[in-house]
């Protein structure tokens, strides 16, 4: 009985003062909940309704088309699909390889550029930050001529000195592809890190330094575990656009034929998508996306304890 | 287009015609138009996206307006045929073909004292003297990514891809013409008579042929342009000859073209199939179509222009469009696309890609493009089986 007192009396309470309140929050969040519910969670609910559905048509092959629920036909046409499992490995190898080496340079750098002795700090934080102002079709079509046996001075200069390298070769696309993403995020991820670093309080380097520690000793012992959460986010960051790879790939493909139409999960799904079959495309969106989901949780889940996230 | 349509709005105030420009993916923006119910009355449509578009019930036929149907005559035969789906209606008007031939670098055949190749068989050998004389040297290139080229190729072999018969699509994408073309060029690729590393008008292709690294070029009327713009140096080397033929007799294939096709849901039928006639078979409307696009109409009296009867001064004067005029009367008229054309494409150059990789011939990008043809029609319900 008491318990319902309280309850009316909070209510009371509420209907007084809360009211207002509520709309005035409801009228700074709709601005964001609006947009966010129509142009993405709308989007997405679509996509995951189309992925269920089937194609069917009445009256002969002019007939007309209607959709029809298909329950997991499309998921199941999309996991025994050889190219779906091909582009997944093929990015699964692009990032086992490529996000390590980005995250190690862009580490690197940002402690560089945080060392005491280094002239020019903001110079070269600019430098390395520009490629990633570049729009990434663009740096993909800039690296695409430096690669093109026919144009590139770069090839040009290797034949100087005996050697033919095949960037846009069988083996060698993927590397391509990767030293491309790399040049375009490694800035990027820099920037996050040196943020980080920048927010440590200089006593620390204080206290380390009269306790006789090297400035490689203050950089691995100190600053790397104190910046580890931004680490892990630049990683997490890197393994979603791992996945969804797009850009690069697809405007190296108009230079290489060794770069297929299905060559990342992105690409396929446009693919697909193309040839009028958009109930498959969304399945393998909607595969796409989970996979995306479990890697950056997972990852984050393994990593959070150790760095205290 | 622009400049062509203003022209017809200048003289026909009772219909006015607006244009837009889809720069990128038109035939997704057209889907999407489609589906939201804006589609414009009109759209332009390449011949082998026409079953495609039709299945998703992109059209409607214009055979109920007289003027429609008594056009056919005025057309070259394949793209009435085409456009009219074998005459079961009037679902488009043809406007541009790409009749096939060979564009030959004469001075490089002479200088290696080759004569012109009437067959396949003689282009082969060509390609051997030509490549043994300087390794550098090959006589065209292979773009695996390029469906629409190798479809034409096919086209001139008389390999029917599909047949419709019976409410059931026949695929022979596969068939015996196919390997035998398909063989011939994998016979060039392993040989490497033939480089694989370019794509078409790509820059890197014309850089090799500005190097003067490429002897030849397969393709079509819409094309005497980019040589003459990219290659300036070049005038008065090239010549255009017929396709080279598999048994001597004389056949061509098309690469390319496209129509302007009726869409579902549009307004205005009868002024739109005016217009569209007018755009496509009046010779004022063609010559201007010629003079600002380079257009190669689909119209017979478009053959007549007199601006194609004329030689071309980049290719040493030579009257060129009697070669593509006549190519164009070899054009097999009873080639059909298919209605997930755009999907077997896509198949096609990923496998041809791989052959030319060295992983797989182009038999087996056959194999693949035929069992991508009877998926993707199963994936939209369209009736379908493999053979005749």
């Amino acid at each position: 009985m008491t318990d319902l007192a309280v309850t009316a009396a909070g209510g009371r309470r509420r209907r007084g003062v809360g009211r207002p309140r509520a709309v005035t929050i409801l009228a700074f969040v709709l601005p964001f909940i609006l947009p966010f519910v129509l142009f993405y969670l709308v989007p997405v609910a679509y996509a995951v309704w189309q992925s269920f559905l089937v194609v069917r048509r009445t009256g002969g092959e002019y007939g007309t088309l209607y959709t029809t629920f298909g329950g997991f036909t499309q998921y199941a046409q999309a996991l025994q699909n050889s190219e779906f499992w091909g582009s997944i490995g093929r990015i699964a190898l692009f990032g086992i390889v490529q996000v390590p080496v980005m995250l190690f340079l862009a580490l690197a750098m940002a402690l560089l550029l945080d060392a005491p002795m280094l002239k020019l700090k903001s110079f070269f934080r600019i430098a390395a930050f520009m490629p990633y102002a570049v729009p990434g079709v663009i740096a993909a079509i800039m690296w695409a001529f430096l690669y093109s046996p026919q144009l590139s001075p770069v090839v040009e200069l290797f034949k100087g000195i005996g050697l033919q390298p095949d960037f846009l070769g069988p083996g060698a696309v993927l590397w391509s592809a990767a030293n491309v993403s790399t040049w375009l995020w490694t800035g990027y991820n820099m920037l996050i890190m040196f943020s980080a670093l920048q927010a440590i309080p200089p006593d620390l380097y204080e206290a380390a330094r009269l306790d006789g520690a090297s400035d490689w000793a203050i950089a691995w012992r100190i600053k790397v575990p104190i910046i580890a959460p931004s680490i892990v986010l630049t990683t997490v960051f890197s393994i979603i656009g791992t996945l969804q790879l797009y850009a690069e790939p697809a405007v190296l493909r108009q230079i290489s034929s060794n770069i297929s139409s299905t060559f990342t999960p992105n690409m396929l799904a446009y693919a697909v998508a193309s040839g009028n079959n958009y109930q498959q495309a969304a399945a393998i969106s909607v595969l796409l996306a989970v996979i995306t989901f479990v890697l950056s949780v997972g990852f984050m889940r393994l990593t959070s304890r150790r760095v205290g996230l | 287009m622009d400049q062509v349509v203003a022209l017809w709005n200048k003289e026909n105030p009772n219909i006015q015609v607006q244009t837009k420009n889809i720069a990128n993916d038109q035939y997704g923006a057209i889907g999407n138009a489609l589906k939201a119910g804006t589609a414009p009355d009109l759209a332009q449509v390449g011949y082998d996206e026409l079953p495609d578009q039709r299945t998703q019930g992109a059209f409607v036929d214009a055979s109920a307006c007289a003027d429609a149907v008594a056009a056919k005559s005025k057309f070259v035969p394949w793209t009435w045929a085409q456009s009219s789906f074998g005459g079961t209606g009037v679902f488009a008007i043809p406007q541009d073909t790409g009749p096939m031939a060979l564009y030959v670098r004469s001075d490089i055949f002479s200088q290696h004292g080759l004569s012109i190749p009437k067959t396949w068989d003689e282009y082969a050998d060509d390609a051997q003297k030509l490549h043994a004389a300087d390794p550098n040297l090959t006589i065209t290139f292979f773009d695996p990514n390029n469906a629409e080229w190798f479809n034409g190729l096919l086209w001139q072999a008389k390999a029917k891809m599909y047949d419709y018969s019976g409410d059931t699509w026949h695929v022979t994408v596969n068939s015996a013409q196919s390997k035998q073309v398909a063989d011939y060029w994998q016979k060039l690729i392993s040989a490497k008579l033939v480089r694989t590393d370019l794509a078409n008008t790509s820059t890197p292709m014309y850089a090799a042929y500005e190097k003067n690294q490429i002897a030849t070029y397969v393709g079509a009327a819409w094309g005497y342009g980019n040589f003459r713009d990219n290659l300036p140096d070049q005038a008065g080397k090239w010549t255009v000859v017929p396709m080279p033929t598999w048994n001597g007799s004389a056949a061509s294939g098309d690469w390319g073209g496209s129509t302007v096709a009726f869409m579902k849901g549009g307004q205005h039928l009868y002024e739109a199939v005016k217009f569209n006639l007018w755009l496509n078979s009046d010779p004022e409307a063609l010559a201007l179509s010629n003079k600002v696009g380079g257009l190669y109409p689909a119209a017979t009296a478009g053959l007549q222009l007199p601006q194609l009867s004329q030689g071309v001064p980049y290719y040493n004067n030579q009257k060129i469009f009697d070669v593509f005029a006549d190519s164009s009367k070899q054009v097999d008229t009873s080639f059909t696309w298919g209605p997930t054309q755009k999907a077997v494409n896509v198949a096609l150059q990923d496998a041809m890609a791989k052959a030319t990789a060295g992983n797989g011939t182009l038999t087996d990008a056959l194999a693949t493009a035929q069992s991508t043809a009877l998926s993707s029609m199963k994936a939209q319900a369209i009736p379908a089986v493999a053979g005749n």
